[in-house]
């Protein structure tokens, strides 16, 4: 029995930290403070009714979606291309293998300090743009709604596909050679390879990725609130920027407990459809 | 022969292009902010500098309070560090070599806190650190961080206990080493690249955080370093040099650990998602 007490002081530490904040995100959206401090009564679900109806929620949400698919096209098309590559052997491989999660960890503000200064009017981005004709004047990448989405997207992207690449690039090397040689011998082509061993193969890595992927993705806040601050006109803000909104400049804290109670439960509905869907058909190893 | 070739420069052509467009923002970053202003806002940039100066970083360490947030980072990502190591290299050891009952279910929950989004908890996390007194200290960052960094931790930790084979403790326990004793004198020290990975991984992402560190720190005193550098971006006139140079910086203990750990940590990361 002793053996639970290694793992006790991490399991308090996170009761005490996620589960009795989550509770009390729950208290908090039923009552009706705005500043943290102040006292509040008890209004039920007068502000889950407010939100329900008002029209920069469900745009947020409709943002976040758009967000979170966008993330995941751009990032799995991206992550799959370097995977296939770094798994071939060529100089440097070490290097490159290591490396290429570089814009990973190196921390947000500095991503969002490099691409405000390449993507800037006067910036190498729209140097290359106008010098090769395909503008005219600088483009500002982050003063129209859509190129502004689009940009976060990208610069999300290029931040986070490399962590995928090394996680489908370990997955691609636990695969054992000898199906591949196999499949060659039966004149399999390098395409008719990928579709019936890789990908097959790939499943519960690619199911892990894309539960995980999607939470985390959705959770990205810095990224958009530094580069756009939610703007032009809102256009990037998605949930998370709406409740740090709501909660520290509009100065309405319980409404922005309740933006986050509803975007919780529709993660969680999420999640479980995920897992209903797409969780791998096969018995599970224990 | 030609389809050989054809395939060979395929694949340089795309390593090429992978490392570019990964590696090349950077180099122009770093290389950028030793240049003098007039060549960073010229209207033909250079690949290569043709100027070297110091004068952003010299800016940037007298007269800017960049040094106080430096120090600030540094002790939120150590304290975090520590926290996160004494947390989870205990929880691990229980959950992969003691075979508990129940542990696998264990084990699921602290994934689940791990792919929680942090979002839906800042609301609530800044309610209870003020009413506990802690806003605007940096212990409490400490404790944000810890919660965000000790779940992937213990699922990065995985990969490197697992494979310790289980003889070892057993002749440990036959010798009547308890299990405490069992886990710092053989467990601990051959895991010891694991550990690395997990106290530089936690140190890495305290050192970034920006959302907590942004509403729980109010005065200029207390900022940590990414937040007191998006402060210096949200200035009337943009001075790129400064904040090429501050980028340079903040970016830099984070490329030393790296280069310290690289291998063992893009193992630690993805082996768990693999095995």
């Amino acid at each position: 029995m002793g053996g639970y007490l290694f793992i006790l002081p991490l399991l308090l530490w996170l009761a005490a930290t996620i589960l009795y904040p989550l509770f009390s995100a729950i208290a908090l959206s039923m009552q009706d403070i705005r500043i943290i401090g102040t006292a509040g009564a008890f209004v039920g679900l007068d502000n889950y009714v407010r939100i329900l109806g008002s029209e920069s929620f469900w745009q947020a949400f409709g943002r976040s979606v758009v967000w979170v698919v966008g993330n995941a096209a751009v990032q799995t098309l991206a992550a799959f291309t370097a995977a296939l590559i770094l798994n071939q052997k060529f100089p440097g491989q070490q290097f490159a293998r290591i490396w290429i999660i570089l814009s990973w960890i190196v921390p947000t503000v500095v991503v969002v300090i490099i691409w405000r200064w390449l993507l800037s009017s006067s910036g190498v981005v729209n140097f290359i743009l106008i010098t090769i004709g395909l503008t005219g004047e600088p483009i500002g990448f982050f003063s129209a709604s859509t190129s502004a989405a689009a940009s976060v997207i990208l610069i999300n992207a290029w931040r986070w596909f490399p962590f995928m690449a090394v996680t489908l690039l370990a997955a691609l090397q636990s695969i054992p050679g000898e199906l591949y040689e196999a499949a060659a011998v039966d004149g399999a082509t390098a395409v008719q390879r990928f579709w019936r061993i890789t990908l097959p193969l790939l499943q519960p890595v690619l199911f892990v990725l894309g539960l995980v992927g999607t939470l985390l993705s959705f959770n990205v806040f810095d990224v958009i609130w530094l580069l756009t601050g939610g703007g032009p006109s809102n256009a990037t803000t998605t949930l998370p920027v709406l409740i740090y909104d709501t909660a520290f400049t509009r100065y309405r804290l319980s409404q922005a407990a309740a933006i986050s109670v509803l975007s919780g439960l529709a993660l969680l509905l999420f999640a479980l459809l995920f897992i209903r869907f797409m969780a791998p058909k096969q018995e599970e190893e224990s | 022969m030609i389809r050989r070739m054809r395939n060979r420069v395929f694949l340089a052509f795309g390593v090429f292009v992978l490392l570019f467009i990964i590696i090349a923002p950077f180099y122009y970053v770093i290389t950028s902010s030793f240049k003098a202003p007039q060549e960073i806002i010229a209207r033909t940039p250079t690949l290569i500098p043709q100027s070297f100066t110091l004068q952003h970083y010299e800016k940037l360490f007298r007269s800017s309070n960049f040094p106080i947030y430096l120090i600030n980072s540094l002790i939120v990502a150590s304290g975090a560090m520590l926290i996160c190591v004494a947390l989870s290299t205990p929880a691990a050891y229980g959950l992969y070599r003691l075979r508990l009952p129940g542990g696998k279910l264990l084990f699921r929950v602290i994934l689940v806190t791990y792919a929680f989004p942090g979002v839906l908890l800042l609301i609530p996390l800044y309610g209870m650190l003020s009413q506990l007194g802690l806003i605007d200290r940096l212990s409490a960052l400490i404790v944000i961080n810890v919660t965000f960094t000790a779940p992937f931790a213990v699922w990065m930790l995985r990969a490197f206990f697992t494979t310790i084979p289980p003889e070892l403790e057993e002749a440990a326990a036959l010798d009547g080493a308890t299990r405490l004793q069992a886990l710092l004198r053989i467990v601990l020290p051959l895991s010891a690249p694991g550990v690395a990975s997990v106290a530089i991984f936690a140190f890495i992402t305290s050192w970034t955080e920006y959302m907590f560190a942004s509403v729980l720190i109010l005065s200029d005193a207390n900022r940590t370093l990414p937040v007191g550098l998006a402060g210096i971006i949200g200035q009337y006139q943009v001075d790129w040099g400064l904040l090429l140079a501050g980028a340079t910086v903040t970016m830099l203990p984070v490329l030393i650990l790296f280069s310290l750990v690289g291998r063992n940590f893009v193992e630690g990361l993805t082996a768990g998602a693999v095995k």
